[in-house]
């Protein structure tokens, strides 16, 4: 369960507070269910994310987890350019506590991510689908209740895309997922409800059918 | 699943990782990043000796110049290489806030421990071969040179934790330190030695503490140096606490700024 409660959020910038990006979200997350976030480029929705990844903190409002969630898997964010593969692995495994059980770990994180002797070579070389793989991968290794996704598995090619949904489809009974997307298909495949960010409100939808219609209907306006 | 680990248990874990990373990055990111660990010391060390030996001055406060030299820059480059690393720290680690067991403080804490344990190996080899090149004595103090090079460190992460702070917020003054730290190097007395400066001055110089953290390096290595008479070690080890304190305490009440853009 995660609540949400009034987040008003700005950043920071070098002329002083920047424009509010959300302006009193409140939704409240059951557990188990998949959840799309949908809203155009700069609509707030990594922000909102990495609120409620912890990541950052919100200008005003109240985040509660009342589960284990995971870090907001996104572009660049979270792996260390110059290390391999196996080196990010292992001190994410380290950050989290599995020290003990690191080898099976590695298997594990290598195994689902399948990007092959790539593991050993350092990250930079990665394109954006073997980063994607990596870091869906890393976050598969641990037991978190809810998993928040920004936009990678639309890097990810269709191999891959159904890899990680038949892994959400098993982990369905305990875990959940919510997840950024522009791909309509993905948000399809993945999510059942919806929350669609506009003008700084978030409006939440219990089918994900209707937050995307509401969304197409309000870029339609001229 | 299993039991929430407590605060204490994810730091240290934090810890580990990071030392661990900080410590691959450092000696093996690039060809031969460890032999640059020893390369920028040295190349200071022989640049001197050579200036010294070509001016012909055999002696400095009474103790051997290459001694004097030695002794001196490698205090000092533990205090300098501390201090930057530490500061650099947050930036460098920004990546890695994602996971938000990873807080800016630790990223700079564990830096500081890094480097303390690798400038205690480069200064181990260097004094070492030193000794096996020029066959010149040993410290006569141990834990005077130990006390001294400790002080210079915690000052160093004391001046890194506060300036990873204030750099961030704001990056003006980071740049205007990195200005200054050549004009400390020449302050600190590693050039030339502070005896040598008019009493009015040299109360001046001495507001820095790198400089009584050198003169007493130099102090405990050969008891019989001329060392400046207001050195005091009590003035190191309170700027270092001084320091260490305020960092801390920025970090804490900066610490959501710091992991954000």
């Amino acid at each position: 369960m995660i609540i949400v409660e009034d987040v008003f959020k700005r950043y920071q910038t070098l002329h002083g507070p920047g424009k509010w990006v959300l302006q009193g979200v409140s939704f409240e997350i059951p557990p188990k269910l998949n959840v799309g976030l949908i809203g155009g480029n700069g609509a707030g929705k990594s922000t909102l994310l990495r609120l409620v990844g912890g990541v950052d903190q919100p200008t005003r409002g109240r985040i509660e987890r009342r589960c284990r969630v995971s870090w907001p898997m996104g572009f660049g964010g979270g792996l260390q350019g110059s290390l391999t593969g196996r080196q990010n692995a292992k001190f994410v495994c380290r950050v989290h506590g599995h020290e003990h059980d690191l080898p099976e770990r590695l298997e594990q994180i290598q195994a689902f991510a399948e990007i092959g002797d790539a593991f050993d070579e350092p990250v930079k070389t990665y394109s954006s689908g073997m980063r994607a793989r990596l870091q869906f991968a890393l976050s598969l290794a641990f037991d978190f209740d809810v998993y928040i996704s920004d936009e990678i598995t639309a890097v990810g090619d269709a191999a891959f895309r159904a890899k990680a949904a038949s892994a959400f489809k098993t982990l369905a009974s305990r875990a959940s997922l919510i997840m950024v997307s522009h791909g309509e298909g993905t948000l399809r495949q993945f999510c059942q409800a919806g929350i669609w960010i506009h003008e700084g409100r978030a409006h939440w939808f219990d089918k994900i059918d209707d937050a995307l219609r509401a969304y197409k209907e309000s870029i339609k306006q001229p | 699943m299993e039991a929430a680990r407590n605060s204490l248990h994810i730091t240290f874990a934090v810890w580990k990782a990071l030392f661990l990373r900080e410590a691959l990055a450092r000696l093996f990111a690039g060809r031969g990043a460890w032999f640059w660990l020893l390369a920028e010391p040295v190349s200071h060390i022989v640049f001197l000796m050579v200036i010294f030996s070509a001016i012909r001055i055999h002696t400095v406060g009474g103790i051997d110049t290459g001694t004097w030299i030695m002794v001196g820059l490698l205090s000092f480059f533990v205090f300098r290489r501390t201090a930057t690393q530490v500061t650099n720290a947050v930036n460098a680690n920004q990546a890695l806030f994602t996971y938000r067991q990873v807080k800016p403080v630790d990223a700079a804490l564990v830096r500081g421990m890094l480097e303390g344990f690798l400038m205690a190996l480069v200064t181990g080899v260097l004094l070492f071969g030193y000794y096996l090149a020029r066959g010149i004595s040993t410290p006569s103090d141990v834990l005077a040179v130990l006390g001294a090079l400790t002080g210079l460190w915690l000052f160093g992460l004391g001046f890194g934790l506060v300036m990873s702070v204030v750099g961030e917020l704001v990056p003006e003054v980071a740049r205007v330190v990195n200005l200054a730290m050549t004009p400390l190097y020449l302050a600190s007395g590693a050039m030339f030695p502070l005896t040598s400066v008019p009493a009015s001055v040299r109360s001046w110089l001495l507001l820095n503490p790198v400089a009584h953290g050198m003169e007493a390096a130099r102090l405990g290595f050969v008891s019989h140096y001329h060392a400046v008479s207001e050195l005091s070690l009590g003035y190191l080890f309170g700027s270092a606490l001084v320091t260490i304190f305020l960092g801390l305490a920025l970090h804490r009440r900066f610490a959501v700024r710091l992991s954000t853009q």
